[in-house]
């Protein structure tokens, strides 16, 4: 239309110049009036194009009608739909949490960090690429100031510390907090962390200052203004609350306050020195513009001009989008997610949705016999085929439309269940945007549109003289579509039921392998590096050994499961005897340590009280460590000299190797020191008592009377060392109810799918049943159909699940082998669930009279 | 059977598109068939025409354009199809071949028939 205004306005312009106004508005209006011709003006093909509107209402009531007809059908269909589309959303709401992590920041894409590599000097000089997994996030001091100075690219540092224990005290309220870091002044110009109250820039830059988050705000000052008010810290020193903040869900590391680092500097200012005290992770941002690139090619170089120590180091840079999901780096500041396990996950959404969707269309399909007769009388009185693939795709649609409401309900309620499994607070809100809900409103149309699209199409396809004769039989192609989507269907619930069962039988492998200790009843006191405590726990140890449940005690800096250092040492090399330096992972202990936690010695001996000096010139480790250092057979590594921490001395023993970090990973190097009384923090007895309540207050009386200036504080080690295996098994559960879903939907298209086959055959089973058959045989005729594509589906989805399986068992350094029983008892579940199902309905028509079915022609 | 169909205007149209090949649109195509036949062309045949012969896919079209004269409006300029070229080569053909199988005396003026005697 307008490129045909702009014709005549251009002639109009024209006339008027040459031959004035009046006659170029005649010619103009002339023009206009000849225009009106039926090619220009609208398309005329087809009249049934104006009744539109009467048509689709129709179509709304005839679907209304169907669906209420046929409640079962309608029933199976919407469930199974809601209930898939209800998994999927709920999965999708997981899988964007996890990959949210850190994306709050402001400086998402310009925020890097150093990553650091410890070890030997040859192999940091030899050029070779170092495996990823050797670095660690964990480092020295120093490596951040001098980062900043040499590269002008950088525009702020920011170091935190592991985790620090405190006994915070304000009036009257005292508790010991676990998760406190030292954090550099430039904390809130690195991490979009939102400061409720101080000023950001300052919160951090003086000694002696906290942040605290608004959770712990709240437990100490309740609604005081916590901003200026003095906290007392391990009862003596004071620090001021200079700014309340709020940590975002989805952050990579969690803490519950930072204090600032000119505190820790006030401490210890030596180790902000030292290149190979190891207690900071180290983050950065970039200048605007500016790119890593040539902070990358000169990294080399920056190494070489300000680290002077004789030991291996080197660094890399991590982007801050690799920490939660990417990073293979070591000594992570908190939990990681899983990559593997956000695409299992992805995957079995899209299983389940197909499914629900497969359910659908073979429902429907399979209905097309008693729409039959209603599509050939539509054809007859004039529909044309367009016409009944919309009213089957309305249909389709209204169906999905309902589904989808149900399962918003089902998500709700849902919702809650899934922040249980997997432990965490999953926010829902972002999913409440106009943008969604469009989007949501396409699903609907595309799921709606793509499982009615099949029945639409081979309904409307019906020759009607053919099916009004009443020689109608569903063409063959259908019946072979309908046959494989159900063998892909078996074949999906099958890959699903055999990942449970592996992931359910690596889980309880984990649960019940052997550890190298026993974690079951000891009990763990934590008194957090208190002085007064140190001081006296010669003493509190003889106290709590008098007591009759108490079979040993032992304090120690940390117990398996607890956070870890590790050390520079040195151990004389097998063949000449020179110390050869690695860094594996440190305990301090006490010669108590190894038979409290049942630990045993597979060379030399334990510290022992009879060796006077074994508190400073003897140490023990594990095999792993013997084999680091060059003696796979650990009888050989005893006697030969060592040097760790400004300690010299003979390895006097080596203790079996026991998993102290997780079974993902092979027990690692580790040596246990013997441990001064200043560095111990927990005191750990193994007990043995029929009544844990009555003993624990009673030990708890021995407490208070050696250290009434301490509260009581204990866990037990295997709840300790349990909690490394939270994440496996809130996956596992998550994955079992997930299968699970899936089956229940795809057993839903199976019964469907039986009552329709049935029914077809309802007369054949009475001919069959007059001339002999047993209730058995027939039952057993209707469900080799099934069998057969049973079969199929188990040939393709054996070897496809053990593919996948044997990828995810990987991740285990301690994983089961996956047996053909795995298959077997996948199988035979799958197997068992349908025939189950399928009984339903076969046995019933399997025993009903022949009269019923032959009566009616 | 007609393999394309072509009536006088149209192949007229078609031509002149042709003719101007990159600025066949509306007021072009109209005044270059004034000038070169002298004779008027109404905004409603030439745009009828041209719908036809778009929708028989001889002829294709894209707005661009929209100049302040035109009040904002884009023009439409037209573009002959390979199918449109050979709608037209193919009616070129039938005349030449019905011009070559005249008889060379029946255009003769010497043994014209005169009707208005």
């Amino acid at each position: 239309m307008k490129p045909i205004e702009g014709d005549l306005m251009e002639l109009y312009d024209e006339r008027v110049k040459e031959k004035g106004k009046r006659r170029a508005n005649r010619r103009f209006m002339l023009d206009v009036l000849q225009l009106f011709r039926p090619e220009i003006i609208k398309p005329v093909d087809g009249t049934y194009r104006l009744t539109n509107y009467g048509m689709l209402q129709n179509y709304f009531k005839v679907s209304v009608r169907n669906i209420l007809r046929n409640k079962t059908f309608s029933f199976l269909n919407v469930m199974g739909l809601s209930a898939g589309m209800a998994s999927c959303i709920l999965i999708l709401i997981y899988v964007n949490h996890e990959l949210s992590y850190d994306t709050y920041n402001e400086q998402y894409d310009n925020t890097y960090r150093i990553i650091h590599y410890y070890g030997n000097q040859e192999s940091v000089k030899s050029g070779e690429p170092l495996p990823a997994n050797e670095f660690q996030v964990w480092a020295n001091a120093p490596v951040a100031p001098a980062f900043k100075n040499y590269f002008p690219e950088v525009k702020d540092v920011f170091r935190f510390t592991s985790p620090t224990s405190w006994l915070v005290e304000y009036k009257n309220k005292r508790f010991q907090e676990t998760n406190l870091l030292f954090a550099d002044s430039t904390a809130f110009s690195v991490f979009s962390w939102d400061l409720l109250g101080g000023d950001p820039t300052t919160a951090l830059a003086e000694p002696n200052t906290v942040v605290l988050t608004k959770e712990l705000a709240e437990k100490y000052f309740g609604d005081e203004n916590p901003i200026g008010q003095v906290l007392l810290f391990d009862g003596e020193y004071q620090y001021e609350v200079t700014g309340v903040m709020e940590l975002p869900l989805n952050t990579h590391f969690e803490f519950d306050g930072l204090i600032s680092m000119e505190t820790f500097k006030n401490f210890r200012p030596g180790i902000f020195e030292s290149w190979g005290y190891v207690d900071f992770y180290t983050y950065f941002t970039l200048q605007q513009e500016a790119t890593m690139d040539r902070i990358v090619a000169q990294t080399d170089q920056f190494v070489e001009e300000n680290f002077t120590d004789d030991f291996g180091y080197t660094i890399q840079y991590e982007p801050l989008s690799y920490a939660y999901l990417h990073s293979e780096a070591g000594r992570q500041p908190g939990a990681t997610g899983s990559l593997s396990n956000i695409y299992i996950f992805t995957s079995v959404a899209i299983f389940i949705l197909l499914i629900a969707c497969i359910n659908f269309m073979n429902l429907s399909t399979a209905r097309s016999v008693e729409r039959a007769k209603e599509v050939a009388i539509r054809k007859t009185i004039g529909s044309s085929r367009k016409a009944l693939v919309s009213q089957f795709l309305v249909e389709a649609i209204l169906l999905t439309f309902l589904a989808a409401v149900l399962a918003s309900g089902l998500v709700a309620v849902g919702h809650s269940y899934l922040e249980f499994l997997s432990g965490k607070t999953l926010p829902i809100d972002w999913l409440f945007t106009p943008a969604n809900a469009l989007l949501a409103m396409v699903a609907i149309l595309v799921i709606g549109v793509v499982a009615g699209s099949y029945p639409a199409f081979v309904l409307s396809g019906f020759r009607p003289v053919k099916v009004l004769k009443g020689s109608f039989k569903t063409s063959s192609g259908g019946v072979w579509l309908r046959k494989s989507l159900v063998i892909f269907q078996f074949t999906l619930s099958i890959i699903l039921l055999v990942g449970a069962t592996v992931v359910f039988r690596q889980l309880s492998f984990l649960q019940n392998h052997d550890l190298g200790f026993d974690p079951e009843q000891v009990l763990v006191i934590d008194f957090g590096f208190d002085q007064k405590v140190q001081q006296r726990v010669k003493t509190i140890k003889s106290e709590f050994l008098k007591h009759r449940d108490v079979v040993s005690v032992s304090a120690s800096r940390a117990t398996p499961g607890d956070f870890f250092p590790n050390a520079g040492t040195g151990v004389a090399d097998p063949e000449f005897g020179e110390l050869v330096y690695k860094s594996p992972a440190i305990y301090e202990v006490d010669e108590d340590f190894v038979p409290t936690f049942k630990m045993s010695m597979v060379a030399g001996r334990n510290y022992s009280k009879d060796f006077l000096s074994d508190s400073s010139t003897s140490m023990l480790l594990n095999e792993s460590a013997a084999r680091l250092f060059g003696y796979p057979d650990p009888e050989e590594i005893i006697g030969k000299s060592f040097e760790q921490w400004g300690r010299e001395g003979t390895v006097v023993g080596v203790i079996k190797d026991f998993n102290y970090v997780s079974l993902h990973k092979e027990v690692e190097p580790l040596t246990l020191r013997y441990s001064r009384d200043i560095n111990t923090s927990v005191i750990s007895l193994r007990i043995n008592s029929e009544d844990y309540g009555r003993t624990l207050s009673e030990l708890e009386g021995i407490w208070n009377e050696m250290a009434p200036h301490y509260p009581f504080m204990t866990r037990f080690t295997n709840a300790n060392f349990n909690k490394q295996y939270e994440a496996d098994k809130r996956f596992g559960m998550i994955f079992t109810i997930f299968s699970s879903l899936a089956i229940f939907v795809a057993c839903l298209g199976l019964f469907g799918l039986t009552i329709y086959s049935t029914a077809q055959r309802t007369k054949e089973i009475g001919i069959r049943k007059v001339l002999g058959s047993s209730s058995q045989r027939i039952v057993s005729m209707l469900s080799l159909d099934f069998i057969k594509l049973f079969g199929v589906a188990l040939v393709v989805a054996i070897p496809t699940s053990w593919f996948i399986m044997k990828s995810w068992l990987e991740e285990f350094a301690y994983r089961i082998s996956m047996g053909w029983e795995v298959f077997l008892i996948a199988a035979f579940v799958t197997l068992l669930i349908s025939l189950v199902t399928m009984s339903f309905k076969t046995v019933r028509a399997a025993l009903s009279n022949p009269i019923d079915a032959l009566r009616n022609e | 059977m007609k393999k394309f169909q072509l009536g006088e205007f149209e192949e007229v149209v078609m031509l002149t598109v042709a003719i101007l090949y990159e600025n066949a649109y509306g007021v072009s195509i109209k005044k270059e068939i004034e000038d070169r036949l002298g004779r008027n062309v109404s905004v409603g045949a030439l745009q009828s025409a041209l719908k036809r012969l778009e929708d028989k896919d001889y002829l294709a079209s894209h707005d661009k354009d929209a100049t302040q004269e035109r009040a904002g409006r884009p023009k439409r300029y037209y573009k002959i199809t390979s199918l449109g070229k050979q709608a037209m080569q193919y009616t070129k053909e039938t005349r030449n071949s019905l011009w070559d199988a005249i008889p060379s005396v029946s255009l003769d003026v010497k043994f014209a028939v005169v009707y208005n005697a």
